[in-house]
């Protein structure tokens, strides 16, 4: 560039002073960088010329020839404005000779990349606001200026099960789009599903029927996302995906986590606190059992039936609570101090998670609270559990407690100190089970084999897309809903943060449009875009209210006159708006 | 299916060589396809060349709808949901994708073949389609199953502006026509009627114009100016210590953020009310380059090293660089002086669009809030950054 200027103009000193003023100014621009440049600049003015016109390839040539002409404007403006800092210090700058800045060729690659970059904001100038980036300036795409960017993102591994589903597919994108990684399980990796998916999507092949193959797609996903439906109303098929679908992976989920907790030695915030182990004849010692009735002023009722209860450790080491109660009114519980082990605090447990077998009968467990050196100030709370003929494990949050005395505050877990559970006659249901039809609702059997304090958490770990079942065929609809109950319910119980959302009939249409309505309680009637469900999916993923949360969404619908009779919570999504939470927040837990 | 597209019959003619310092451009268009036999409309245009001759600019269209392309055949229904966005890898086009892709909607993206494709945009979960508004006969297979069309394509800088953004927009649209397509969203520029000596913003207008007589069921959304494209120009400058260029022209840009921009155009895209209209989006405060330059060396918290060159230096090198025909695309890229040195003020009042779209005009991004965003971001980074590598001199 520097040449072609000088070898144009007839007259050398206009040149001179622009080659001068251009590179000057640079260097003072860019200070270190193109700071030995200027003695060259200052030297070489007419060599550099002929010289580097001569060694330079054919290709800059070219190039320069182009050039020539703007090289004749770009002068007059640049004198005027350059002039007054031309004069600059040229003595330090002699010092700093080296071989390399002398190099004709390297010179008039430099001045023509300096030439370039002037050139390019002077016509810069010239045009209306266009940015011209190249393609690999990822700034936009997932930038700190994006307004979809969420932090933590990137951390965040989920797992899409039913990715090509409609529901799926708006999910892999607005995960993608804010930056999580995401698995997608499928069945098969044929061309077409991989097609349809984005490319950074990691395809795991496995099925949610088949509890081993779910084993590899868990590794490392902190959330799941479950948008799979049966393709077909056969109730095989429905079980397989709706219900069992949701047991395996809840299951093989939670090894996963439990695994993660092992190789952290139980220090893992997955990791459940240990209350009590049954296991042994020790381990029943400390609890205690005792009896009452809810009627203690009249004599008579006390002793008309009677009742007994005992606590012990049977032969087939199985620690049973058993008795009868004939009593009317009468009570009897089984209870004990908890001793939690030093620096942990059932604050840090949402709930409490029972490990039970026996005849299947109901129970009230009762937490006491208050100062632990002073019982004459413990508050009582209650809850009732029923349990299953057979083994199962009942999950109790301590958001179910309700005071006994209705004015006292709700249970703060971190001041409770004993645990009893009561068995009581009253409102026994007789449980269709293995104790055939003479059984006597007033005798119980309760085998207990641990009690542990589950962890909580902040967020949801299982996002599960159910049904209203509004919009199936009536035929069909049986069936589905109690494939998609069964699920929800294995779910609830896998001690797993869940949300569950029952959306109405699904409408492939463009999100974000209307109001949405969230309601509890099988109340809705409208449809939804799979936009939308996708939409409420990844804003449950890091929303604490949407944790434990079981909901039905459908669009906004005007309600009869004088059939208002719910409070429903309706919000339009919009731009960066959460509506999530407030929607959430008036919903119960636990349902 | 069987696709006639005419192609042929588009002629583009110059009626004037370069030499006399000026290119009036004219077109002749034809959109009749050879079952259609209703008459033709033709449009003649005043352009104004800058030397004060009026040349007609001819755009000659078929009007009146024809029946026989939109009812093709009892086929599979195209979903509404399907669109195809052109120049989705723009500065506009990504957000449009981005957005659109995040509402729901199937977002098939036009770009052009080459070594590095476009990553990103399949990443987000965009079926990416290859083809060149330059090379019609690559069009007709991409909008197959297509609803909408989102138009953001606008040629490079670096190349003659008339393949991409005449020659390529009259093939697209004529096959948009042929194929049935439901709707075509068009980005133009702001004022474009009024400054026809600049080649784009004529260029933009004529689309327009052609797109208005093809029938053809359309919204054209007319921009003003991208608050992205003051970060490359000012505000990475300045963080880099690095001269500013900015102009004394006293016009003013009511710059917007194009994330609003998506937004906006993803509203009006299901809204039925604004078919056939023309909308013009503009932020919400119309700024000078020195405000620009001010306000980012305020939030940047450096001075700028400012060059301010006259407009009318601008101006002299346009025509200086209109003398020659191998300087005619320099002179192109320098046009827009013309509209600097003119005093206009880039900015409409947005009420009436926000009522017609249903928009919160709190929603729309300032440039004070979207520049504020951009130095606290940044400048935290380069705090991380700085801390890093004072812990990695530790090693050395």
């Amino acid at each position: 560039m520097t040449c072609a200027a000088c070898s144009l103009t007839p007259t050398t000193s206009p040149a001179a002073s622009f080659n001068k003023s251009i590179i000057q100014k640079w260097s003072l621009n860019n200070g270190a960088v193109l700071f030995y440049k200027k003695p060259a600049s200052s030297i070489l003015t007419r060599p550099c010329a002929a010289s580097s016109s001569s060694s330079s390839s054919a290709t800059t040539k070219k190039k320069r020839k182009k050039k020539k002409k703007k090289d004749e404007e770009e002068e007059e403006e640049e004198e005027e404005k350059d002039e007054s800092r031309s004069g600059d210090d040229e003595s330090s700058s002699s010092m700093m000779k080296r071989l390399d800045d002398v190099n004709p060729v390297g010179l008039g690659r430099k001045s023509r990349q300096i030439f370039d970059e002037v050139w390019r904001k002077f016509s810069g100038l010239g045009q209306i606001s266009r940015t011209i980036r190249s393609d690999e300036d990822d700034e936009a795409v997932g930038g700190p200026m994006c307004e979809f960017a969420i932090p933590g993102a990137q951390n965040t591994t989920v797992l899409v099960v039913g990715a090509t589903s409609r529901v799926g597919r708006v999910v892999v994108r607005k995960l993608m789009l804010r930056g999580y990684n995401v698995k997608a399980l499928v069945r098969k990796a044929s061309q077409q599903v991989v097609d349809m998916l984005p490319t950074s999507v990691e395809i795991v092949i496995g099925d949610v029927g088949d509890s081993l193959t779910l084993k590899a797609a868990v590794e490392n996903c902190s959330k799941i996302i479950y948008c799979a439906t049966a393709r077909s109303s056969i109730t095989g098929d429905l079980n397989r995906v709706d219900n069992q679908g949701v047991y395996n992976l809840t299951k093989a989920f939670q090894d996963y986590n439990n695994k993660l907790a092992q190789l952290r030695a139980g220090k893992s915030s997955k990791s459940k606190l240990l209350l009590a182990k049954f296991k042994s004849e020790d381990s029943l010692s400390g609890w205690t059992v005792s009896k009452g009735t809810y009627f203690q002023d009249v004599v008579a009722t006390k002793y008309d039936g009677g009742m007994d209860a005992k606590f012990e450790f049977t032969e087939n080491e199985e620690a049973t609570f058993s008795g009868y109660v004939f009593t009317r009114g009468g009570y009897v519980q089984l209870s004990k101090r908890l001793s939690l082990p030093l620096g942990s605090t059932l604050d840090r447990y949402e709930g409490l998670v029972l490990s039970v077998g026996g005849n299947g009968r109901s129970y009230v467990i009762i937490l006491e609270s208050g100062p632990s050196a002073d019982t004459t100030q413990s508050k009582m709370y209650f809850t009732r559990i029923s349990t299953k003929a057979g083994f199962c494990r009942v999950r109790v949050p301590f958001s179910a407690f309700r005071p006994v005395m209705p004015e006292d505050p709700p249970l703060d877990p971190f001041l409770v100190h004993t645990f009893t559970i009561r068995f009581e006659p009253r409102r026994q249901r007789v449980t269709d089970g293995t104790t055939g039809g003479n059984q006597d609702l007033r005798s119980f059997q309760l085998i207990l084999e641990y009690i542990k304090a589950l962890p909580t958490g902040q967020e949801t770990d299982f996002i599960l897309v159910s049904c209203t079942g509004s919009g199936i065929e009536a035929n069909r609809r049986e069936q589905v809903i109690k494939a998609k109950k069964a699920g929800e319910d294995s779910l609830r119980r896998s001690g797993l943060g869940y949300t569950i959302i029952r959306p109405g009939p699904l409408m492939e249409e463009p999100g974000g449009q209307r109001a949405l309505v969230f309601d509890q309680g099988n109340r809705i009637s409208q449809g939804i875009s799979c936009a939308d469900v996708a939409d409420i999916c990844v804003k449950a993923l890091h929303d604490s209210t949407a944790r434990n949360k079981s909901f039905d969404v459908c669009y906004e619908y005007v309600a009869e006159q004088g059939k208002e009779l719910y409070e429903l919570v309706a919000h339009l999504p919009d731009k960066a708006n959460n509506y999530l939470t407030p929607a959430l927040s008036v919903l119960e837990k636990n349902t | 299916m069987a696709l006639r597209i005419p192609i042929h019959h588009m002629t583009m003619k110059k009626l004037n060589s370069h030499s006399n310092g000026h290119t009036p451009l004219s077109w002749r268009c034809n959109l009749a396809t050879d079952a259609l036999l209703s008459p033709q409309s033709s449009i003649f245009l005043p352009s104004c060349s800058p030397s004060g001759q009026v040349k007609p600019l001819l755009v000659t269209c078929a009007s009146g709808a024809a029946p026989s392309a939109a009812n093709l055949a009892p086929g599979t229904p195209v979903r509404p949901t399907s669109i195809l966005v052109v120049g989705a890898t723009g500065t506009l086009g990504r957000q449009v994708v981005r957005r659109a892709l995040d509402e729901g909607y199937d977002v098939r993206c036009l770009v052009r073949p080459r070594p590095i494709p476009a990553d990103f945009l399949r990443d987000w979960g965009a079926i990416v389609v290859n083809g060149d508004l330059s090379k019609p006969e690559t069009i007709p297979a991409t909008l197959v199953g297509v609803h909408t069309i989102i138009d953001c394509a606008t040629g490079r800088p670096e190349e003659p502006i008339k393949t991409v953004d005449w020659e390529g927009k009259v093939a697209l649209i004529q096959c948009a026509k042929a194929m049935g397509i439901q709707k075509y969203v068009f980005f133009s520029i702001h004022n474009c009627d009024k400054h026809p000596e600049v080649p784009l913003m004529e260029i933009k207008y004529c689309t327009e114009k052609f797109l208005q007589d093809s029938g053809i069921n359309h919204t054209i959304i007319r921009l003003c100016g991208f608050m992205q494209g003051l970060i490359g120009q000012y505000a990475v400058p300045i963080l880099e210590e690095k001269s500013v260029w900015g102009t004394d022209a006293p016009t003013r840009i009511a710059y917007m953020d194009t994330q609003d921009i998506a937004r906006l155009t993803l509203i009006a895209l299901r809204n039925e009310k604004v078919n056939g209209k023309l909308l013009t989006f503009a932020g919400p405060r119309a700024w000078t380059t020195q405000e620009v330059i001010a306000l980012c060396e305020r939030l940047g918290g450096q001075d700028a090293n400012v060059t301010t060159v006259p407009v009318s230096v601008l101006k002299l090198t346009r025509q200086l660089t209109r003398l020659f025909e191998w300087t005619s695309d320099v002179a192109d890229r320098l046009a827009f002086s013309e509209v600097l040195s003119s005093d206009t003020v880039f900015s409409v009042p947005m009420t009436e669009t926000y009522s017609l779209l249903g928009v919160d005009s709190k929603d729309i991004a300032s440039l004070e809030k979207y520049l504020q965003d951009y130095f606290t971001n940044i400048l935290k980074k380069l705090k991380n950054i700085k801390a890093q590598s004072k812990q990695s001199d530790f090693y050395i």
